[in-house]
């Protein structure tokens, strides 16, 4: 059904090259460019040679092609019908397109069709026109690298105002929430989409942006023992993340994380959610962030 | 001997591979014994080529492992979908697509399929030494293949069947929305597909807690889309941890079931054989194949929707004439002052049960389920607050408390009340 050479990194490429092609002839150098920017590490090999020697006959031994348009693909019936999907998404509605000509189109599927039935309930409110009002203001921020003027609501319920840049927007499946990554006037910050109140651009005087290093990710080392299917659990858990793993016999295996430290205590309760099955075995100073909760497990009482 | 090609005709394989590499990435090449050592070089070469800087090496004493390390929030793009953009072909699929659609360059051109030959030869093919020929029946396969991917259209004038591109009146989306959906929507790899049709170079999206190893399984879960939008049966293969082989079966498909905590799905359907809804691994499924239409598909799917107000995840009742065997699951959580965002967590983690209020600082959490076990994980998470358990399957409370036990043994703590 989606196994098909027509959306190939292969055709994409040669498609790529016939569009030079027809526009003229391409050095040798610009075919090369065109394989390494759509295709594969190895495909050189086989891409330029094969149309060279004529086994595609899409190129004339004199470097031209009896192609006379730009090559184009109508799209597919299954492309269409994943549009049609994604347009009963309201998500569709922060990007303010309009997916015209899919009114006959079946849908691949529908919100009907499947489930995340553990994402959290207080996701963002896709449907609040306001937000998708800011939204779309930091979407168009970020690519003209337009400075807005924020105003937010802070942790105790206060107006917060900042003038700041934004690079980035971070969406979580698991919260359902988008969070913004900007440069600000001096500093950097992060803010949740959901407690921006008002946003708009900042003509005001100009600033220097600070900068946001991000630090780099830290280590973090596990022992799994492998009873109930663990090491899988744990493995699919933590896919996201760089990781190592290593077998240390007797159904025990080591792994290895890099994860932002910012992260900590998230990564404290998901590891804690695996019980005895994983043990933190470096660093130490998040064995005793496991050791803080447990021991106050402990003052719990429970019997 | 067949030469190497970083192309690769049926994804099953490759499928099972990267799964391997990229969920474990723990084995050996020795540990491959089922598979050839050629078959085991080729597959690493593939996969080396499609993601690059992704594959990582590590030597132990056992040998070299290879695996697939992928820091989610740091690529906008799965690099798992490479897979999907590597289906072989032959020289004669490649050169008639391009020329087709060259000959069908706007929905104006139609042509017979006598035309279109006759094209092929004298104004494509001529200026080559060696022309490849083209039979009729191979032209007419590869023009019915093309109609029936919507790409190409029929008309029938008289005895002749015309050839013509399909309108292309959908226009193709903002590359940003296509990035962003692509990444979260289901079968993203189809996103993926058109967003190779833009120029993308600039995304302004990251993905957080984002799970790329269901780009592996796009395939299946088409095809269990389209069944469940035909209201039809399937057949497919099932594999197990504990049987080597996988096992043959029909079922009755009605919602996916997706984790965004781990990146499972599961395919919720009606098996007739047990006459039980249950759930099944996608990534156990393959060989999916649609058959007939069932007037059941609307009934059974109703009965899921009340069985998913007991279900804290995708385990079900075990029959569905059987009575709900429901378990109780009650906790109760004691929050200290600043502590508030506690009690929200629970509010939005809560899913099928119910947070109340039992005193200034206490609050209780309780569900009615049909597995108690698949609730562990999650009540886990609130270790440092636990002051009570209170599940009707006491065999799990028991094992709950004595695996916390074990957790004070494994950090040192022995256990009795702290200061």
């Amino acid at each position: 059904m989606i196994f098909n050479e027509i959306y190939s990194a292969y055709y994409n490429t040669v498609a790529s090259i016939l569009g030079a092609l027809t526009s003229g002839k391409a050095s040798e150098r610009e075919l090369k460019d065109i394989v390494e920017k759509y295709a594969f590490g190895e495909s050189a090999l086989t891409i330029l040679p094969a149309l060279k020697e004529g086994r595609w006959q899409l190129m004339l031994p004199d470097g031209s092609t009896p192609i006379e348009h730009r090559p184009t693909m109508p799209m597919t019936l299954i492309e269409k019908r994943w549009l049609k999907a994604i347009s009963l998404d309201k998500r569709i509605k922060l990007f303010g397109i309009d997916l015209e000509g899919l009114e006959d189109i079946e849908p691949l599927f529908t919100s009907e069709d499947y489930r995340i039935y553990d994402k959290y309930s207080d996701g963002d409110p896709y449907d609040d026109e306001e937000y998708i009002k800011r939204f779309r203001t930091i979407l168009h921020a970020i690519r003209t690298g337009q400075a807005l003027k924020i105003e937010m609501t802070g942790r105790s319920g206060e107006t917060v105002f900042r003038r700041c840049i934004p690079t980035r927007l971070e969406y979580s499946e698991k919260d359902d929430k988008f969070r913004m990554h900007t440069s600000g006037k001096r500093y950097a910050y992060t803010m949740n989409l959901a407690k921006i109140t008002k946003c708009k651009p900042y003509f005001g005087e100009s600033f220097v942006p600070g900068i946001k290093t991000m630090p780099p990710p830290v280590s973090l080392t596990l022992e799994i023992t492998d009873e109930r299917n663990a090491l899988e659990r744990v493995m699919l858990h933590f896919a996201h993340f760089e990781k190592k793993a290593e077998s240390l016999g007797k159904r025990k295996y080591r792994l290895h994380i890099k994860y932002n430290e910012e992260d900590a205590t998230e990564m404290v309760i998901r590891i804690l959610s695996f019980g005895s099955l994983v043990r933190v075995v470096s660093p130490d100073s998040f064995i005793d962030l496991i050791r803080e909760k447990l021991k106050k497990q402990q003052n719990c009482g429970l019997k | 001997m067949s030469s190497y090609n970083e192309l690769i005709k049926n994804f099953e394989r490759i499928r099972a591979y990267m799964r391997e590499f990229y969920v474990y990435g723990i084995k050996s090449r020795e540990d491959y014994k089922s598979k050839s050592a050629r078959t085991y070089d080729d597959e690493k070469r593939r996969m080396e080529s499609w993601l690059g800087d992704h594959m990582s090496y590590v030597r132990t004493p056992e040998g070299k492992n290879v695996f697939i390390s992928i820091d989610s929030r740091q690529c906008d793009h799965n690099p798992l979908y490479n897979a999907w953009k590597a289906k072989s072909f032959t020289d004669g699929d490649i050169t008639l697509h391009f020329i087709i659609f060259d000959i069908l360059h706007s929905p104006l051109e139609e042509h017979s399929l006598s035309e279109i030959l006759s094209l092929i030869d004298e104004k494509y093919l001529s200026g080559f030494d060696e022309p490849l020929v083209f039979d009729e029946s191979t032209v007419r396969k590869k023009l019915k293949e093309y109609v029936s991917l919507g790409m190409i259209e029929t008309r029938r004038a008289g005895k002749q069947l015309l050839y013509k591109r399909a309108e292309d009146n959908v226009a193709l989306p903002d590359a940003r929305a296509l990035n962003f959906f692509s990444e979260i929507a289901p079968c993203g790899v189809i996103g993926s597909f058109l967003l190779d049709k833009t120029e993308h170079e600039d995304h302004p999206f990251d993905f957080k807690h984002h799970y790329v190893t269901g780009a592996l399984d796009s395939g299946v879960l088409a095809m269990l889309f389209e069944a469940m939008r035909r209201k039809s049966i399937i057949s497919v293969s099932n594999m197990s941890r504990k049987r080597e082989e996988p096992r043959r079966t029909r079922l009755i498909p009605l919602r996916i079931f997706i984790s965004a905590q781990n990146g499972r799905q599961h395919l919720l359907a009606y098996q007739p054989e047990f006459n039980t809804i249950k759930s099944f691994r996608v990534d156990y499924l393959s060989s999916v194949k649609i058959e007939e239409p069932t007037p059941r598909f609307d009934e059974l799917r109703r009965e899921l929707d009340v069985m998913q107000t007991k279900m804290w995840g995708v385990n079900t009742k075990r029959g569905i004439r059987s009575p709900d065997k429901l378990e109780r699951v009650e906790f109760t959580v004691r929050i200290e002052e600043g502590e508030e965002h506690i009690v929200r967590r629970l509010e939005r983690e809560r899913r099928i049960g119910t947070v109340e209020r039992i005193s200034d600082n206490e609050y209780r959490f309780f569900a009615d389920v049909y597995d108690t076990m698949e609730m562990i994980p999650w009540i886990r998470t609130f270790i440092c607050r636990i002051v009570k358990l209170n599940f009707s399957n006491r065999t799990v409370e028991n094992e709950f408390k004595a695996d916390v036990k074990k957790l004070y043994e494994m950090y040192g703590l022995t256990g009795g009340e702290e200061e």
